[in-house]
């Protein structure tokens, strides 16, 4: 247990000793602040012309979804340039050696790799409660359905990150991880919406709705709309339990090569 | 200590390290002496559990490597070729992870961390970022990081390779004064460095065991050579000397410079008589001084002409 707190504590203190934290919570948080003053913007918009009869009113509710929609899908964009260093540098400097040649499993490795850069990106993440902040001081949302969307957002970037992590795992060049884990990881968001429409079946099997299944973003919209429900939590945890599966023996190749 | 029996790794088709079989004792030093790509550092990974052997096994403190890793692991302080560190650590924050790392109780950590720090001569350093220091203190840094769980068994990667000879006089002591409380196995391919800190040296060539002698053995044979430069030459100075009991052969020098090569018996009477010989001649004697028959002349005959490659 000591070696992966000792792994975690290490991972998010070299993403603060190096420009990556703060360029990525800078970057994300400006996007954030931009995408909520236009949301608020609009709004006012919607509600001012409902109040003269020449539209419908849009609640608080709604464009909360709305909102951490899109920022369940920065986080996606942004995942890789967190989880592009996790293995693929240690390897270029060496320092795999070090914890491969440690007292620890590969197991603990792994796993603390992947707390590290979760709690990374939950501190991003939690810095938005300051949208919640203003939400509950102008509005009156229901915060049953914002905490349901954070244990959403949550199990999103863990399963992102697991995906990254085991990129980062399989290449020697961090430059490599990041691009191969956008293209991946933006793929599997797409696959959603590319999934529309699709009517063949293989073997029997429907293609259409297995891709949408398997794209992190559909899950996400139930539990973002304040409907929790035990098969969406289950593909987060067995796709992200699969990814560090693979890390782990990934990493154990290693040795073998 | 250390065990290793019939060790073996192949890679597709090239044998790297061929059936090995040596054994450490505790608090010995062994020099791992070969030439680049001898198999010397796939050996040593080996020991440490980084990569597994193709056959055999080795036992590490009566643990299987194989069997028992991570208790293996425990023992063990590994410096690699490169030092592992991470540049944007600072030095205390780098050992301060190792430490924990490798399982040392939260109450002796800092403790250790300092001993470390001390034994490398990096106290002043320990606030600096690692990768702002030189390559001599970096390596020193893997130096640290082996030894900073105070593990029985050292197991370094040429790990003078890059210091200025200050520095590699400063490690070599180190080294030496790590015998008293840890088994030591080094590579190197510096002849003079074994020489200088080793208690028993092995020699590998091409994966294969070679040689295995303590270190007196091969400095010191039965024959003692002595080098002598004098002003001028007369016949009569080589043959008194081929007179003087204990004296088995004198050479001189055929390109006319005036120095004769002196094969003897070790012995200082000898080496007394020798001298007197020369003075009693008058050919005017500049300087008389021993030959080490050195490791170098020993490892290349043992690795006959392959050096080229």
């Amino acid at each position: 247990m000591s070696a992966t707190t000792a792994i975690i504590k290490k991972e998010v203190r070299t993403y603060f000793y190096s420009p990556v934290a703060y360029v990525l919570i800078g970057l994300f948080l400006l996007i954030m602040g931009i995408i909520f003053s236009r949301f608020v913007a609009i709004y006012q918009q919607v509600n001012a012309a409902q109040r003269m009869g020449q539209a419908q009113g849009v609640t608080l509710d709604k464009l909360a979804v709305y909102y951490y929609q899109n920022m369940a899908f920065y986080l996606c964009l942004l995942t890789p340039f967190l989880t592009m260093k996790l293995y693929a540098e240690e390897r270029s400097q060496n320092t795999l050696e070090l914890l491969m040649t440690a007292p620890i499993r590969t197991s603990q490795l792994v796993f603390g790799k992947f707390l590290g850069a979760l709690s990374l990106m939950s501190i991003m993440v939690a810095i938005t409660f300051v949208y919640v902040s203003f939400m509950i001081m102008w509005g009156n949302p229901d915060l049953r359905i914002i905490a349901a969307t954070y244990l959403g957002l949550f199990l999103c970037m863990a399963c992102y990150i697991s995906l990254g992590g085991l990129i980062s795992a399989m290449v020697s060049s961090q430059a490599i991880a990041a691009i191969l884990a956008f293209v991946v990881l933006f793929a599997l968001y797409l696959m959603q919406m590319l999934s529309q429409g699709v009517t063949s079946t293989w073997m029997g099997i429907q293609i259409g709705p297995t891709l949408a299944y398997l794209s992190p973003l559909g899950h996400f919209n139930s539990i973002n709309e304040g409907l929790i429900q035990v098969k969406d939590v289950v593909y987060f945890v067995s796709f992200t339990g699969l990814m560090l599966f693979l890390t782990h023996r990934v990493v154990e190749s290693n040795r073998w090569r | 200590m250390i065990e290793v029996k019939n060790l073996t790794k192949v890679y597709g088709d090239r044998v790297a390290v061929g059936n090995i079989s040596f054994t450490v004792n505790k608090g010995e030093v062994l020099g791992f002496l070969g030439q680049n790509g001898a198999g010397k550092t796939t050996t040593m990974k080996m020991l440490t559990c980084f990569i597994p052997p193709t056959e055999g096994t080795a036992k590490i403190a009566g643990f299987d490597i194989f069997e028992q890793p991570l208790e293996v692991k425990r023992r063990i302080g590994y410096l690699p070729e490169t030092p592992p560190i991470y540049k944007e650590l600072l030095v205390q924050e780098y050992l301060d992870f190792v430490v924990e790392l490798r399982g040392v109780p939260k109450k002796s950590r800092k403790q250790k961390v300092d001993a470390a720090l001390d034994k490398c001569n990096l106290g002043d350093v320990r606030g600096r970022l690692i990768g702002n220091l030189s390559k001599g203190y970096r390596q020193r840094v893997g130096i640290a990081q082996a030894l900073v769980h105070d593990p029985d068994v050292l197991i370094l990667d040429e790990p003078t390779v890059g210091l200025d000879p200050k520095q590699v006089s400063e490690a070599r002591g180190l080294i030496r004064s790590l015998k008293s409380e840890h088994t030591v196995i080094y590579s190197t391919h510096i002849l003079s460095e074994v020489q200088a800190s080793c208690d028993r040296i092995i020699i590998i060539d091409r994966g294969k065991i070679v040689a295995q002698e303590t270190i007196g053995d091969v400095g010191s044979s039965k024959i003692a050579k002595t080098e002598i430069v004098i002003q001028r030459t007369n016949k009569s100075v080589a043959d008194a000397l081929r007179r003087v009991a204990g004296v088995k052969d004198v050479k001189e020098h055929s390109n006319g410079s005036h120095r004769l090569i002196i094969e003897s018996e070790p012995r200082s009477d000898v080496m007394a008589e020798i001298s007197k010989t020369v003075v009693n001649e008058n050919v005017g004697l500049v300087r008389m001084s021993p030959v080490q028959l050195g490791l170098e002349e020993y490892y290349l005959n043992l690795i006959g002409g392959r050096t080229a490659e």
